[in-house]
């Protein structure tokens, strides 16, 4: 099963100011949980309202695509460098 | 052993083939397979091998002492690009018929509504093999491959 990465280091540089952040995601996740859990009588009361345009089983659809590409970006780095500024982020 | 190897050397025992027979029957079926086990496994060891597509930008020896020295170095996790993929599917037919004119107007006669998800897998799979490697006249390298 695909895990979602659990650490993101956001590292931008500029000419005077820049900024070091490593985000624990894994912190988040628990946190993400518990808003579904109270989002989810929203959910609930919003499916039979939007159940005759089809619109739900693209919702879920989009939902799981959403969280594919979430998981999916474990291992992404991304690093620039030019002569002043720095761009640097990275999934683990 | 297997069933066809086990035959022949019955064969060979009970004197109906001669040796040469049984050595060109027994190398035959060998090759086959052998080849067929090895395009399997190369095969697999290509889908398990590429992970990454890398994009690197060096600056040439020219820029070593400063000036303008733009270095990139890009790893997109394959996983991410074939999810990427999957979400084109998921976009309503009208955006499909904007992106179809747009890419029409530039010259681009492509359908997006064409693009089934049998073909991103092997346009994904192809990917494998991609190789970009361009040096420009200042020594600068632009690489873009899969690792």
């Amino acid at each position: 099963m695909k895990r979602p990465p659990m650490l993101m280091h956001v590292k931008i540089r500029g000419e005077r100011r820049g900024f070091n952040l490593w985000i624990p995601i894994f912190l988040l996740l628990p946190l993400a949980l518990a808003v579904f859990i109270i989002v989810a009588p929203l959910i609930l009361i919003a499916i039979p309202i939007f159940w005759p345009s089809g619109w739900r089983k693209r919702a879920l659809h989009i939902f799981g695509a959403v969280f594919e590409i979430i998981c999916s970006m474990r291992g992404i780095k991304v690093d620039m460098q030019s002569d002043h500024d720095c761009v640097y982020i990275s999934a683990i | 052993m297997d069933e066809n190897k086990k035959k022949i050397l019955e064969m060979l025992a009970e004197n109906k083939i001669s040796t040469d027979e049984a050595y060109r029957l027994l190398s035959a079926l060998g090759t086959e397979g052998g080849t067929s086990e090895g395009t399997a496994k190369s095969g697999t060891a290509a889908k398990m091998k590429s992970k990454y597509l890398r994009v690197c930008i060096v600056p040439g020896p020219e820029h070593e002492h400063g000036d303008k020295a733009d270095r990139v170095n890009v790893r997109v996790p394959m996983t991410l690009i074939r999810a990427g993929m999957k979400f084109t599917s998921l976009l309503p037919p009208e955006a499909r018929d904007k992106v179809t004119g747009a890419l029409r107007e530039k010259g681009i006669d492509f359908d997006m509504r064409n693009l089934k998800p049998e073909d991103m897998d092997e346009l994904i799979e192809a990917l494998s093999e991609l190789e970009v490697d361009v040096v420009s006249s200042d020594g600068d390298t632009v690489k873009v491959y899969v690792e």
